[in-house]
Parts: structure tokens; C-alpha cells; sequence
């Protein structure tokens, strides 16, 4: 069987299977589990330069239809499968209503467009996934609040789409072809001729990939979504479902190479703006972050603070830009991953997703938060962890170029991403451990494996960056960018200096033993409960005092909130709340005309009919 | 070979470490002393801080548990790797690994363990105090990483080794004449990397018990110590190696980070703490728009490095 | 070994923080004695916000038996070595309220004291030399009031239960307040 075709078929299959057998969760869970592991065995008999094409009769016109592979979607594939298969095997013994046959859809649906050559397959893998990820977050903890979910979700993607597909309609009309490749030519040939005209096309289908990506200013439906998605699928919407846009963003992006367009700072201003959109996502994102008691909400908007990231980078589209920003991506999807399948572990076991009621859980569960601190370490930008690497490279491909602003700009979302996360670790995991929590047991084995795997991982993939930067260089190559200088896997390269961090591990090892040494040297220590703690001299239980009480966690950062307060009153959530009540509004005044009056339909009906002939006049 | 080179960097890196430690030790001690005769006091011999520290080692102490421990040890362990990439004077450990941002953020590890550390200890006061500390972050990295840039775009490098090279050949090559807004954003910054008043809002010990430590006792606060000590060190040591020229000697290197540590000081001594708000909303102020300008300036002396 | 006792006990004595538990009177001759006009800095003794910090609970004036709880359990609260200094007279023998029905006589009885200053109002002089005494006393090894309190625990825990017993109508479980920690 041809290995593309297999990629689409394999899930498909085992989308039918897992759907049959939904009764059963456990079965259920295992064909997921072994479909993506089938499908990531199909992975290895495909290579750059493969094409599959097929031809399609369609209202007599002959179009052709094709599934080709560049080293992209290469890269995408592996990423987004590998992390399908850690997930599905962790879901084996996850609990949450996850539909394991929308999930391998959305699998199917998503090998469809890293894979597919026109935009007529595109544009319909496209709706594919979006469908069944949609049918997914129905099956939420909260029955109303996630159809709430979904049905922001379904507009935002169904505004996103009808985009795309003018714009899908407006190019074919001027190139009478649906083939990416050809059409992503002809634009960049007519640019220095046309470039409104450009613009106007992509920008088009850029507003579908911002919304998948959750781009300022189409984040708002993030955190609904993602906070009341079912858990175990959240880590796969965070990971995976926001690299499509990122995808998307690259097959256009390279527009912009050799052409006339007016520049900023050495950046077509196209870009610029694009840049700019990143930035801003970066810093929404993390200053409402610190902000949310929801820790399924506050890690959404850290993701699609990340988001804003990687956009940032990609948009400057020089070496070191295409390779931060896809360095990122990866990283993002490591880190995200391991943060959200801790925070789904652990939300399985508390059985609340705020913060404030939470606390302390580290003595219970401390594997879980090991791999936690880690993936936040690592989200921070931390050396060694995953995640140093791109960070440091997005911000020296950003100086590169001078562009201040949105540098700093993106340090402070940096910093301010130290914040969300260290709110989230202190309440969750650090403080005083509430009584409620008395029983709560580690992870089962199952997890245990999959947090093992994703902290060696996180820490692999830190300290020899080079095994993905490899496939990224040969990606930079394929757009006609020459790629950075590689030399080892242990080194990353940027633009200004170049680090080693193998021993860069070495070091902060060898400190960290030097620590546990001096540590065990000194004077002992004698190990006391929580409740001993310092209270100014009261007696604890003279003041009832609970843990729960003696727990700071809620609104941890509210000195913020006055400062950015001038900032938060712009509600962009407000905008597309008022946007959809005026639709219900028209909807309602349009309903108010259909009373059920025959001689309102007679007038309408020849009202109807002389704005016809009229019409029909005119273009004639 | 292999083995016993990397016995010499061993070796050579417990020196530094040694060295960081002491100095940054003597500083304290040194700034208590002006401290007091500031304040018209005599003042602790400048030695305290060595006693200080000794004691602490030798005291007994509790634990809330392995995630205490472990927090409060990848509280210094950072710290002290980040020391191994600083140009001291003429001599760097790794110069090949001696990279800016990483050792900013290497720094930022050791913060991220000691939060863990001391918010493992359950008490509010400390939690209080690491939400202080960390707001006050937001402000002081902001201007901090507004002059990292504009001397990554002034040196076309970022190698804190040949930023030092750039610079020799004597006081009109050093950074500070070349950038004196930039030196003067990140000596406030300082102020706030430091905890120094007016930004001490994260260890008031009159207002939250002084906060992130308020649990450390014996080693676990020897260890604080050591955190804050090599902190100081490194970032007075970045300070020079950025904007005054490093050093021919190590003598001289650490006279120029304790003019800087003494500009610190004189502030402390004058000033009353802020509050966290009015603090951070400082940095974003003054200190940034000297940063940000200094980056322009930059920029429009032609340091735009086209790709 | 008994050298490096001895070093580390030299050093302990040029090392002492302070927690100063003032709810009775006489805390107003500490801001002088901390400050320009006798600085107790040069001593290396400083003020600490939380007993796991210090070294020195210096206890002013009368103590209330409701306070008297707090105090064991700050003690407690701190870790050997640790030394109590009794300041005024009330420490020592109830002062003025020798004769009150809520107020402790003798500190000793509760809680180890290493030194007394006596006096009411003892002036930051005599503070300053009893942290020199105590210092040269730390210094010979012969502070050791917390080993002493280890030692002899029940005998403590006996006094304290027996004057604590009379605030059990206003307050509750006084068993749970006195356990050593």
C-alpha cells in the first residue's frame, strides 16, 4: 500500500473500529493507541519528494488532487504523531469522555494537510479536522459550559473557513489551478506588480490560520474552548491543533522573498505586521494568564502565548527567524505536552480545575511534579531544559534586526510567563496541602511511564538540540533560505553567539551535586509537618486555623491588575460578543418579517422578483 | 586526557566558585559596614558575613520536606554554574559557552528553585514574598533586557568575552562611554536584581515576616545566603563586563563591581521601600524609556545587522 | 573534636540573631540599643522577623499566661543552639506583678533561661552587656539552657501545664500547644 495514501487510511480505519467498540472505553482507548502507533510505523516508509496524485471530475472540469511530501510536512508529521502516541498511551488510562474515533479522525484530518499538494484537499482536511475536533469538546466535565465551548469554537473555525475558502475561490480564479505550489508562485510573481491584490489573498487565509492559532485577535475563543474541552484531549488541541496554523502560515510566508514591497527595518511590511500580531499575542497571552484561577484556562492562554512566539519568528523569515520559530514549535508541543498531561493527571485526581483549591498536592503526587516543574522550567526557557534553545534563538532573530519594541516586548511576555507559571506551580503544587486531598494517590503506572518518557524527553531534547535542528536546516533549505551552520548535535547555533549544551549540563549538574553535597555535609535538619509553621507566635488550632486558610494563592498577582488596568478595559472578547448579538438582533428582526401572513410572502415574493429581473438586467 | 582536563575545570570551578562566594560575602559585609556609618553606627566587622554564614552551617534546622531541600539547592546551583561562563577579569571558564541571555536565564533558573523551595514550606508570608519578588521581575528584567540588546547590537556579538574585548584599550572604549544611557537603565535595574531599597517589597521583615525566607533556618538559610551572595557577584560581574571593560586582573575586576555595589548601597541607605506596584510601574517608566533609547540610538548609528 | 567545638562555639558567639518577643514593657530600650546610639550591630547580633532564623529569644517584662503559650511555642519553634535572655525584672521574679493572679513569676520555671538582665527598665548598657556575657558565655560552651530544656522536658512541660491548666475556661487543647515540636 503506498505509505501516503496509508497515512489517511490507517486512522480512518481505526476511527471505524474505535467507534464501533466506543462501549467499551478501555478497548476503545487501546485501538486509538495502536492506531497512532501504526500510523507513525506508515511514517517511516514516506520521504521528501513523495507525490501521490489523483484526478477529479468536477462539474466537467478535470482537477487534480494530490498528496505530496515536502520536509515541513515531514516534520509536522513526526512531531504531531509522536505526540498522538504519548497522549493516546497515557489516555489508556484516562477517565474523561474523549471520543477516541473523532480523535483518530482528527489524526486523519491532520496527516491530510500536512500532506495534501492542492487546496481543494486542504481546504477540506482542513474542515475534516476542525469537525471532528468541534464534536470532541462536547463531552466535557461541564455539560453547558463545554457546548458553550464547542459553539465558540464552531464560529471562530466556520469564520476562519469561509475565509479561506474565498480565498481559495479568488485565486483559482486567477490561476485556473488548485495546486499549492503553482499558485504560491504566481503570487509571488505578481507582487512586485500587484501587491494589494496579494495581500488581500493571503491575508484571506491568513485570518483561518490565526484563528486555528489562536492569534491576537482571534484568542478569545482559547481559553473557552480549551478550559472545557474533555481533559484528555486538551493536551492534543494545545500541542498539536495549533501548529496547523503555524503550517499554514509557512506555505504563504515565503511571499515576501525577492520582492518589491516596501520595508521596515529591513522587513517587508507585510511581515512586519505579522511580527507585530506575535508580538502582541505573546504579551495578551501571558499577562491574562497570570490572571486566571483556572488552570486548564491559564494554560491556554500560555499556549496561545507561545503562539505569538513562534509567529513572531517565522514572520521575519530570515535563517534564524524560519528556525527559532520552528524550534519553538517543537518545543511548544514538548513542553505544552507535558505540562497539560500533568495538569490533566492531576485534575483527574482532585476533581477541580481552580487553583485556589488546590495546594500542597507535591507531597502526594511528586512525580507528577517533577514532570511538571520540569515542563515549566523548560517553558520558562530554562537551560538545559527544551525550550531555552528557541526562546534564545527567537530573541537573537529578533535583535538581529533591530526591532526593539517587539523584542523587549517579547521578553516582558518571557517574564510574564515566569509569573502564570510559577502561579500555577505555587497553587497547585507548593503551599499547604488541604485535608480534602488526604487520599490522592500518584498517577497510575501507565501515567508514571508516560511522565518518565516526557521528562526525559524535555531534558533529551534540551541538551542535543541538534536532532531536531537537522530536520529544521533542511526545511530552512527547501524555502531557498540558506541554514544556519551546524555542528554537532549538542550545539545550537544563533545569530550572535553559539552554545554548547552538553556542557551546559555538565555544569549545572556538577553544581547541582556540589549543592546536595554541601548539603549533606552541614548541620541535619529535622523534618516537621505543614502545620508547624510560623504563625507570629498563635497557636494554630487555638484559631481553628485550616490549611486552606493558610494557603495564598488566590488572586496572587493583584498589584498587577492596577497596573495594567488601562490595558484590560480593551475587550476583544466584547467585540465578538457584540458582533454575534447584533447578527441575533438582524437574525431576529429578519425572523419578525416570517409571521405567517400569506400577503406578507405575496409582497415579498414580488419584491424578490423585480430585484431579480433587476439583476438579471444589469449583468446582462 | 579528557579526564584530566575536565578535572582541571573542575577544580578551576570550585576556584571561582570560592572566590564568587567570598567576594560577594565581603561585599555584605562591606555594605553593612557603610551601612552603619551611614547611619552613624560603628557597625559589624566587615567579616560578619563569613561568621554569619558559618554559623548558620552549623545550625540546626528544619525541613518541609524534599521539595524544601531540593528548592532551596537549585536555589545556588544555577547561581553558581551561571559563574562559570562570566568573564572574571581575563579569565573565563568555558568562554566558547559564555552567552548573554543564557546566563540571564540561568539565573532565572536559580530563582525558579528557590521559589520552589521556599513556597514548599506552606507559608503565606513566603508566598507573599515570591509574588512580590516575581512582580518586581516584570519590572527590572524589562529595561534589563532593553540594554542586553542594544549592547548585542553595539558589540555585533554575544559572547560576554569578546564584548569584554571590544572594550579594551582603555577608558574610551568601554561601554559606558559609548552607551551611557544604557548604563544608567541597568544600573537601576540593578537596584531591583538586588532587592536593594527602594525594592526590598519582597523581604520586609517588619511587613510579612521577611518574606521568601521566612521559614529558612541554619543551612536552609545559608544557603539563601550563598544564593544572594554569588547573585551579587554575577550581576555586578555582568555590569562590568557590559558597560565598564572588564578587567586586566581580578583585583581590578572586583574594585569596579564594588563601585557599582557601593552606588547600590549609597541608594539603600537614603531611600524607603516602595510599594510593589508603584515599583514596578517605575521600571517601566524611567529605567525603560533610557533602555529603549539607548537601543534606538543604536540602531540609528547603523548597528541594524542586515540578514 | 573538642577544638572544632570550640571553633564553632567562638564563631557562634560572634554570631547571634535575635527575636525579640516584646508584649510586655520594655520595648522601647531596644530601638536604641539597635541603633546609632549603642549599636548592637558590632556584636554581630541583629534583629530576626521569625524564630527558625534566631538564635536569641530575648523575652521584656511581664508575661501574661496567655503569652506565656505563645512563648513556649515560639521557642520551640526555634532550633538549637538557641539561648533565652530574661529582660527586667518581671522575668525573674514577677516584678511588680508578683502578686497577680495572670502573670508568671519566674520564666525559668517554663522555659530555659541562659541570662538575666535585671532591672526595671534595665538601660540599653545593661542589654548590651548581657549580650557580651552571653557572648563570652557561648564562647566557654556553658550556655546550654537548650540541652538543659531537653533534659529536664518533663519537669518544664509540668510547670507550664500546671499555669497553662488556668487559661483552659477561655482557651481550648493546651495538650497540643506544649508538645515539643
Amino acid at each position: 500500500m503506498n505509505s501516503l495514501l496509508a497515512l489517511l487510511i490507517v486512522p480512518v480505519i481505526g476511527s471505524a473500529a474505535a467507534a464501533i467498540l466506543q462501549r467499551y472505553r478501555l478497548v476503545e482507548r487501546l485501538i486509538t493507541f495502536l492506531t497512532f502507533s501504526v500510523t507513525f510505523l506508515f511514517l517511516f516508509g514516506i520521504k521528501v519528494g513523495d507525490l501521490f496524485t489523483w484526478h477529479l471530475d468536477f462539474l466537467g472540469k478535470n482537477l487534480e488532487m494530490g498528496l505530496q511530501i515536502t520536509p515541513l510536512s515531514i516534520f509536522m508529521l513526526y512531531m504531531t504523531i509522536a505526540f498522538g502516541i504519548v497522549l493516546t498511551f497515557y489516555n489508556i488510562s484516562e477517565k474523561s469522555k474523549m471520543k477516541g474515533f473523532l480523535l483518530l479522525l482528527t489524526l486523519a484530518a491532520s496527516n491530510w494537510i500536512f500532506m495534501s499538494a492542492d487546496l481543494i484537499s486542504f481546504f477540506f482536511a482542513w474542515e475534516l479536522m476542525g469537525w471532528s475536533s468541534i464534536l470532541m469538546i462536547f463531552g466535557g466535565r461541564r455539560e453547558a459550559e463545554s457546548r458553550q465551548g464547542a459553539l465558540y469554537y464552531a464560529m471562530m473555525s466556520i469564520g476562519g473557513s469561509y475565509s479561506m475558502l474565498i480565498g481559495i475561490f479568488l485565486l483559482s480564479n486567477l490561476t485556473g489551478t488548485f495546486s499549492i505550489q503553482s499558485n504560491v508562485s504566481y503570487l509571488m510573481s505578481i507582487l512586485s506588480v500587484h501587491p494589494w491584490q496579494v495581500l488581500g489573498i493571503v491575508s484571506l487565509f491568513f485570518v483561518a490560520f490565526m484563528v486555528k492559532s489562536g492569534i491576537f485577535p482571534f484568542h478569545t475563543w482559547v481559553p473557552y474552548t480549551y478550559g472545557e474541552a474533555p481533559d484528555g484531549f486538551v493536551p492534543y488541541l494545545s500541542s498539536v491543533m495549533s501548529k496547523y496554523g503555524v503550517y499554514g502560515f509557512l506555505i504563504f510566508l515565503p511571499l515576501t522573498l525577492g520582492t518589491h514591497v516596501p520595508t521596515v527595518l529591513g522587513l517587508a511590511w507585510p511581515n512586519y505586521v505579522l511580527l507585530w500580531f506575535g508580538s502582541i499575542t505573546a504579551v495578551v497571552g501571558s499577562v491574562l494568564a497570570f490572571m486566571q484561577d483556572d488552570v486548564k484556562k491559564l494554560f491556554a492562554y500560555s499556549s496561545f502565548s507561545n503562539l505569538g512566539f513562534i509567529l513572531a519568528a517565522i514572520a521575519l523569515f530570515t535563517p534564524i527567524g524560519l528556525t527559532a520559530g520552528l524550534f519553538h514549535a517543537f518545543n511548544h508541543l514538548l513542553f505544552n505536552g507535558a505540562i497539560f498531561i500533568t495538569v490533566i493527571a492531576l485534575i483527574s485526581k482532585v476533581g477541580t480545575t481552580r487553583m485556589s483549591e488546590m495546594g500542597g498536592i507535591w507531597q502526594k503526587m511528586p512525580l507528577t511534579f517533577l514532570t511538571f516543574f520540569v515542563g515549566i522550567a523548560a517553558a520558562a526557557g530554562i537551560p538545559p531544559f527544551a525550550g531555552f534553545g528557541s526562546k534564545w534563538m527567537i530573541f537573537q532573530a529578533m535583535i538581529s534586526h533591530g526591532l526593539i519594541f517587539a523584542t523587549v516586548l517579547l521578553f516582558f511576555a518571557s517574564i510574564a510567563s515566569f509569573l502564570y507559571l510559577m502561579r500555577a506551580f505555587h497553587a497547585v503544587f507548593l503551599g499547604q496541602l488541604s485535608h480534602r486531598y488526604d487520599n490522592v494517590k500518584e498517577v497510575s503506572a501507565i501515567g508514571k511511564i508516560t511522565e518518565v518518557f516526557l521528562l526525559g524527553a524535555l531534558i533529551f531534547f534540551g541538551i542535543l538540540p541538534g536532532f531536531v535542528l537537522d530536520p529544521i536546516n533542511s526545511i530552512v533549505s527547501a524555502f531557498g533560505l540558506k541554514p544556519l551552520p551546524t555542528s554537532g548535535y549538542e550545539y545550537i547555533n544563533g545569530f550572535f553567539s553559539s552554545i554548547n549544551m552538553v556542557s551546559i549540563f555538565i555544569v549545572v549538574i556538577v553544581a547541582f551535586i556540589f549543592g546536595f553535597v554541601l548539603f549533606a555535609i552541614v548541620a541535619k535538619h529535622k523534618k516537621v509537618p505543614q502545620e508547624d509553621n510560623y504563625t507570629a507566635g498563635q497557636i494554630p488550632q487555638d484559631w481553628n486555623l485550616t490549611p486552606e486558610m493558610y494557603q495564598f494563592s488566590y488572586d496572587f498577582y493583584e498589584p498587577m491588575n492596577k497596573e495594567l488596568a488601562p490595558f484590560l478595559k480593551v475587550k476583544i472578547d466584547g467585540f465578538f460578543k457584540g458582533f454575534g448579538e447584533s447578527v441575533e438582533y438582524i437574525g431576529g428582526a429578519v425572523k419578525e418579517i416570517f409571521t405567517g401572513n400569506v400577503q406578507i410572502y405575496t409582497y415579498l415574493a414580488v419584491g424578490g422578483l423585480v430585484i431579480f429581473i433587476i439583476a438579471g438586467w444589469v449583468v446582462w | 586526557m579528557v579526564i584530566v582536563e575536565f578535572l582541571i575545570k573542575l577544580a578551576q570551578g570550585f576556584g571561582i566558585g570560592a572566590l564568587a562566594l567570598a567576594t560577594g560575602l565581603l561585599f555584605g559585609g562591606i555594605g553593612r559596614k557603610i551601612m552603619a556609618r551611614i547611619q552613624r553606627r560603628y557597625g559589624p566587622p566587615f567579616t560578619q558575613n563569613y561568621i554569619d554564614l558559618f554559623k548558620l552551617f552549623s545550625k540546626g534546622s528544619v525541613s518541609h520536606g524534599w521539595a524544601f531541600d531540593l528548592g532551596l539547592v537549585a536555589g545556588f546551583a544555577p547561581m553558581l554554574a551561571a559563574l562559570m561562563f562570566l568573564p572574571i577579569g581575563p579569565f573565563t571558564l568555558l568562554p566558547s559557552d559564555s552567552s548573554l541571555i543564557m546566563i540571564v536565564y540561568l539565573m532565572m533558573m536559580a530563582y525558579l528553585g528557590m521559589a520552589m523551595g521556599v513556597l514548599a514550606s506552606g507559608n503565606p508570608n513566603s508566598a507573599i514574598g515570591m509574588s512580590r519578588a516575581l512582580m518586581l521581575m516584570t519590572g527590572y528584567e524589562v529595561p534589563f533586557a532593553a540594554v542586553i540588546f542594544s549592547v548585542y547590537l553595539f558589540s555585533k556579538t554575544g559572547y560576554l568575552t569578546q564584548i569584554v574585548a571590544q572594550q579594551a584599550g582603555g577608558f574610551m572604549n568601554w561601554n559606558i562611554v559609548k552607551m551611557p544611557l544604557g548604563f544608567l537603565a541597568i544600573e537601576i535595574a540593578l537596584q531591583g536584581m538586588l532587592g536593594e531599597k527602594p525594592f526590598d517589597q519582597a523581604i520586609a521583615p517588619a511587613e510579612i515576616a521577611s518574606g521568601p525566607m521566612v521559614e529558612l533556618g541554619g543551612k536552609y538559610l545559608g544557603f539563601g545566603m550563598i544564593q544572594h551572595s554569588v547573585g551579587l557577584f554575577l550581576e555586578t560581574g555582568i555590569v562590568v563586563d557590559l558597560f565598564l571593560g572588564g578587567a586586566p586582573n581580578f583585583w581590578i575586576f572586583i574594585a569596579k563591581q564594588f563601585v557599582l555595589y557601593f552606588i547600590v548601597i549609597l541608594v539603600d541607605a537614603i531611600l524607603p521601600r516602595l510599594r510593589i506596584h508603584e515599583s514596578t510601574s517605575f521600571f517601566w517608566k524611567l529605567p525603560l524609556f533610557l533602555g529603549i533609547l539607548q537601543a534606538v540610538i543604536v540602531i540609528i548609528q547603523g548597528g541594524v545587522l542586515n540578514v | 573534636m573538642s577544638e572544632w567545638t570550640e571553633i564553632v562555639d567562638y564563631f557562634r558567639g560572634r554570631s547571634m540573631w535575635m527575636l525579640h518577643y516584646c508584649t510586655g514593657c520594655g520595648a522601647i530600650e531596644l530601638p536604641p540599643t539597635m541603633t546609632s546610639r549603642w549599636d548592637m550591630e558590632r556584636f554581630g547580633i541583629t534583629p530576626m522577623a521569625t524564630p527558625r532564623q534566631a538564635d536569641i529569644l530575648l523575652i521584656t517584662g511581664y508575661l501574661a499566661i496567655k503569652t506565656l503559650k505563645r512563648v513556649v511555642y515560639t521557642y520551640e519553634q526555634m532550633q538549637a543552639p538557641k539561648w533565652v535572655l530574661g529582660f527586667g525584672s518581671c522575668t525573674i521574679n514577677g516584678g511588680i506583678y508578683w502578686d497577680s493572679y495572670n502573670v508568671i513569676e519566674r520564666l525559668d520555671k517554663y522555659i530555659p533561661v541562659d541570662i538575666y538582665i535585671a532591672g526595671c527598665m534595665p538601660r540599653p548598657e545593661a542589654i548590651l552587656d548581657a549580650f557580651v556575657k552571653l557572648k563570652e558565655m557561648v564562647q566557654k560552651g556553658e550556655a546550654k539552657g537548650y540541652e538543659k530544656y531537653v533534659k529536664n522536658y518533663e519537669w518544664y512541660k509540668a510547670n507550664q501545664d500546671k499555669v497553662l491548666k488556668r487559661t483552659s475556661p477561655v482557651l481550648k487543647e493546651i495538650e497540643k500547644v506544649t508538645k515539643i515540636g
